[in-house]
């Protein structure tokens, strides 16, 4: 079979590599769109093959690497990675074509705006601790230069808080692997780091308690830092009100949702083995996600920070459905919860993307982010105006667009099994929609600010990457069955013969 | 006797000889050739070593020499770090008239280094230990105008004959108890008593002012700042592995005869060491002394090493035992080429600096600032190596520090993983701390040219460090093999 996944790799390494050496922005540019496109037309094409039937078996490859201590090279996907590698894939296009104004440095800018698609990708598509680990440190690089770089004035210390916040998740993570690893060598002889083989070592062999936990909580926290949940958000906000415009959307579309894909790859299947207290420990952790970062949003001046704490909301539904998913009930409301938690995972990636993308034209436009100091743009930016306003209702929920349907289904899913938890999430909801209606209302609406004086509508790229983003958006909204059936049969195949009886009742 | 296994000593015995001659003869600006020879020379002799890499052992001498894997390992570790130092020399002491004694001093101090890693015998241990020590003192002081040069050299002087004369006085005691000096013999009559224990703490002070291990450490950050960077180099990536290569050798015998619970006493010695050579490292402006530092918490790591060893000799799992001991001579290695790249290219931002004058002082942080604009290959390779020794993968610091990491959770040292990692991830703050400055902190002045010895060296050091990382599959079966050596005899 045809190797799409280590061509796709092979491509982005190839045109990171290139874009780095370019010379002149027009070269960087150009490189770093072409390069990022065809990545993105290899996911298509493989969206086309991708067969639901054969679950990780999808365009796996396997080569031994250093087989001395039992590591491959095993790519493959299913329905979490899939969708996740195609919106990785997508996210990082439409972004070489935001960001085609781009003046400083360009070269390096794109070359680690291609790496950055690179190591989020491989972080999506591999089954071996190894690799998957080397890719997830990856990430961390080009996010540190891009924060540090063409960040803003506080951009040392939120650059070195994010590397280091995240590395330590991720080194803890990281013993979590190597007990695991140990473990199975104990018990079978045999050394590897096959993320398959070391996950059903996890349920089939009698663990004591304490490292059973251990594995679970080391694994948990580098998920739920990276995700983030609070209280360990912090990083995030500072991270993003001082990265670039394409920091944040890479950061909050996709960075993020490798904590998400974390908890649906790797937990899930540990679930039955791992103490019942988990379930609660994600559902609290989803709930107070919620809550609080509702409560911060309103509150904030930055529309940046807004939007960056919208996300650590929406992560917080991904969390309930995930417990919901693995608390005890009926296979149906289940299976629905968990779809709509990977669904979540896909829709907030490009949902946030539009609103950090508007957040970083009004940046560009008007030289502040404060809201108290905007006021009644759709004067002077009406084409920009519609594809915000699209952005921030499809943010707070509303139907017919995609952010609906995975809130939705979430809620619904998880009832059933966690009615008190999707009660307190239910009642944020007038929350959420009204710190988005407030801002909107501030920043778009009402009298100009003669203050901002004469400023321009939307460059046509920056419109071009908007408009695209938002189209998939009601796209998804209304007809979200090429993706949703993806993660739908995924998520059957966990809660059906992976999780059959689920956890404790509530 | 098969001398063709002593070659590579021969060679740069040899040539040291040769070479010291040819001074006297030259004129200073024909000198350089030298230095050329002394690269071929060690390129020669390192050929020699990776041939012959995998071979059973066979004793030498009257049993004093051992070569074996691990000898040759070593030896492969000391002739990297030796190259890399060269290359680098060839523009750092471009007109000095001296350039003859330095090549002589830097291939005797390799020959010294060598001979510790094959020694069976704690005399021949102990006069290669000399041989080292010697030249290097020399050379650490080689820039007799500059204070600091001489500061450093007596400092290092002074510690390393006190710590001598403690390291002869553990092996006189176990001569005492066991009637030989003989490696295996010691071996097989050492057994557990008080006087043993003593020895062993003699032993373990004297190998731990070498290796730098905290509370040993007072001389390692004033040293290395003042000696000559080439030779910082040295000292770091090479003469402290000479430490750790013979305390490999002399403690797995002293682990496995005097069965007493020494893995509380290293540990206690790693954690202090890796902790506080992180954490003095974070407030340093100079950013050799950080790295001076980052070198005594990189001895820390490679201490873990002991400790799991005898852990798990404790507790009959010799597998992880040897894994454990291929972790540490991975360490070695990959610590060895890293330091020594990051030391030349520190010399290389001193250099510069020295030719446009008004900077700040030759090694202060701010001299680095907007090196990404003015010496743009310096400062990706510098990256690059700080990113090694931070333990970011793909890079060989990761692997390297992976197999130890995953040694201790092995021997169920959970605490001690622990420690260790959050001891990784507190050292990426002040790496990192370099690479900001470097990319986007102001120039301070325009484009400096890189000069070629330099970036060779720094390039070597990096694609070394990229290639063992990606692929470590040969290396590692070197290093597990050595370990087998070790464990086995």
């Amino acid at each position: 079979m045809f190797p799409y996944i280590s061509v796709l790799l092979a491509v982005l390494l190839v045109g990171a590599v290139i874009t780095f050496l370019t010379r002149t922005r027009e070269q960087a540019r150009v490189v770093a769109v072409i390069t990022t496109w065809i990545g993105f037309g290899i996911t298509l094409i493989m969206a086309l093959k991708y067969d639901p039937a054969l679950g990780l078996k999808n365009f796996e490859e396997s080569y031994t690497w250093i087989p001395s201590i039992g590591i491959g090279y095993h790519v493959g996907v299913d329905g979490v990675g899939f969708p996740m590698a195609l919106l990785t894939t997508l996210v990082s296009a439409f972004c070489a074509v935001y960001a085609w104004g781009e003046k400083l440095r360009p070269n390096q800018f794109f070359g680690l705006l291609v790496l950055m698609d690179l190591a989020l990708t491989g972080v999506f598509v591999s089954l071996d601790f190894f690799l998957f680990y080397i890719f997830w440190e990856l990430t961390l690089i080009p996010m540190f230069f891009l924060i540090g770089i063409w960040g803003g004035p506080r951009k040392d210390y939120s650059a070195i808080k994010f590397l280091i916040y995240t590395h330590v998740a991720s080194v803890i993570m990281l013993l979590g692997i190597f007990a695991m690893f140990y473990f199975n060598f104990k018990a079978t002889g045999v050394y590897t780091f096959d993320i398959v083989a070391l996950l059903n070592a996890y349920q089939a062999l009698p663990l004591e308690p304490f490292w059973k936990n251990f594995i679970f909580a080391a694994l948990l926290f580098g998920f739920l830092v990276k995700m983030p949940a609070v209280p360990f958000h912090t990083w995030l906000p500072d991270a993003h009100v001082e990265a670039p415009t394409i920091g944040s959307i890479l950061l909050a579309g996709v960075l993020l949702k490798m904590g998400g894909y974390g908890l649906f790859r790797f937990l899930l299947p540990m679930i039955p083995n791992a103490s019942n207290l988990f379930i609660y420990v994600i559902a609290v952790f989803g709930i107070v996600s919620i809550w609080y970062s509702a409560v911060a949003a309103l509150a904030q001046k930055d529309i940046k920070k807004l939007v960056a704490f919208s996300s650590i909301g929406h992560m917080g539904f991904i969390s309930l459905g995930v417990a919901a998913s693995i608390a005890i009930g009926a296979e149906i409301p289940r299976i629905f919860a968990q779809t709509g938690a990977m669904f979540q995972l896909f829709s907030h990636g490009i949902v946030t993307s539009v609103l950090f993308g508007s957040a970083g034209v009004i940046e560009h436009h008007t030289g502040t982010r404060i809201i108290e100091d905007l006021g009644g743009l759709t004067k002077k930016m009406p084409r920009f105006a519609f594809l915000m306003v699209a952005g921030f209702f499809a943010s707070l929920g509303l139907p017919g667009m995609s952010g609906f349907i995975a809130e939705f289904s979430i809620l619904v899913g998880s009832y059933p099994q966690l009615p008190i938890f999707v009660i307190i999430a239910v009642t944020s909801i007038p929350v959420v929609a009204g710190y988005h209606l407030w801002a909107v209302q501030r920043a778009m609406f009402g009298p100009y600010n003669e203050h901002l004086g004469n400023i321009t509508d939307v460059t046509w790229y920056e419109f071009a990457a908007l408009a695209m983003w938002v189209f998939l958006i009601i796209l998804l909204g209304i007809y979200p069955m090429p993706i949703f059936d993806m993660m739908n049969s995924t998520a059957t195949y966990f809660v059906g013969s992976v999780l059959p009886t689920g956890g404790i009742v509530p | 006797m098969n001398l063709t296994l002593l070659a590579p000593i021969l060679i740069l015995v040899a040539l040291s000889i040769v070479i010291i001659l040819a001074g006297l003869f030259l004129k200073t600006k024909q000198k350089i050739n030298l230095g050329y020879l002394t690269i071929l020379g060690i390129l020669a002799s390192l050929a020699i070593v990776v041939k012959n890499g995998f071979i059973p052992a066979q004793y030498l001498f009257y049993n004093t020499l051992v070569i074996d894997t691990l000898s040759q390992f070593f030896n492969m570790v000391f002739l990297i770090v030796a190259i890399l130092v060269a290359i680098a020399s060839l523009k750092y002491y471009e007109n000095n008239p001296n350039q003859d004694e330095y090549y002589s001093l830097l291939l005797l101090g390799t020959v010294g280094m060598m001979i510790v890693g094959s020694s069976s015998d704690l005399i021949t241990l102990f006069v290669g230990f000399e041989l080292a020590s010697l030249s290097t003192y020399v050379l650490a002081g080689f820039d007799k105008k500059d204070p600091r040069s001489l500061e450093a050299a007596l400092k290092y002087f002074i510690i390393g004959a006190i710590s001598s004369g403690i390291l002869l006085f553990g092996m006189s005691l176990v001569y005492g108890i066991t009637g030989s000096t003989n490696l295996a013999v010691i071996f097989s009559t050492l057994s557990t008593s008080s006087a043993a224990s003593l020895a062993v703490i003699f032993l373990i002070a004297g190998f731990g002012f070498k290796m730098a291990l905290v509370p040993f450490h007072m001389w390692a950050p004033d040293t290395y700042e003042g000696a000559p960077t080439p030779i910082t180099a040295l000292l770091a990536a090479g003469s402290k592995k000479m430490a750790f290569i013979a305390a490999f050798r002399v403690f797995m015998i002293a682990l496995i005869a005097v069965k007493t619970d020494w893995f509380l006493v290293f540990a206690v010695l790693a954690v202090i060491s890796m902790t506080l050579g992180n954490v003095v490292a974070i407030v340093q402006k100079s950013v050799k002394r950080m790295l001076a530092y980052s070198s005594i918490a990189h001895a820390g790591y490679i201490a873990i090493a002991f400790v799991v060893v005898a852990y798990s000799l404790e507790n009959a799992q010799l597998e992880n035992a040897q894994f454990a001991l291929a972790g540490g001579i991975l360490h070695v290695l990959s610590h060895g080429i890293m330091k020594a790249g990051a030391f030349i290219a520190v010399a290389l931002v001193g250099y510069m600096v020295l030719s446009d004058k008004k900077g700040p002082a030759l090694d202060h942080i701010d001299s680095y600032s907007g090196l990404g604009k003015r010496a743009p290959i310096t400062a990706l390779m510098l990256t690059l190596l700080l990113f090694a020794l931070a333990g970011i993968p793909p890079t060989f610091g990761f692997y390297s520090k992976f197999v130890l990491f995953l040694s201790a959770i092995r021997a169920d040292l959970l605490w001690l993983a622990i420690v260790a990692v959050l001891n990784s991830a507190l050292s990426v703050y002040y790496y990192a701390k370099v690479f900001m400055t470097m990319y986007w902190g102001e120039p301070t002045g325009g484009r400096i040219k890189e000069s070629m010895p330099y970036v060779t060296a720094m390039v070597i050091a990096v694609i070394l460090i990229m290639v063992l990382g990606i692929y470590p599959e040969p290396i590692y079966n070197w290093a597990i093999s050595s370990a087998g050596a070790l464990l086995g005899g």
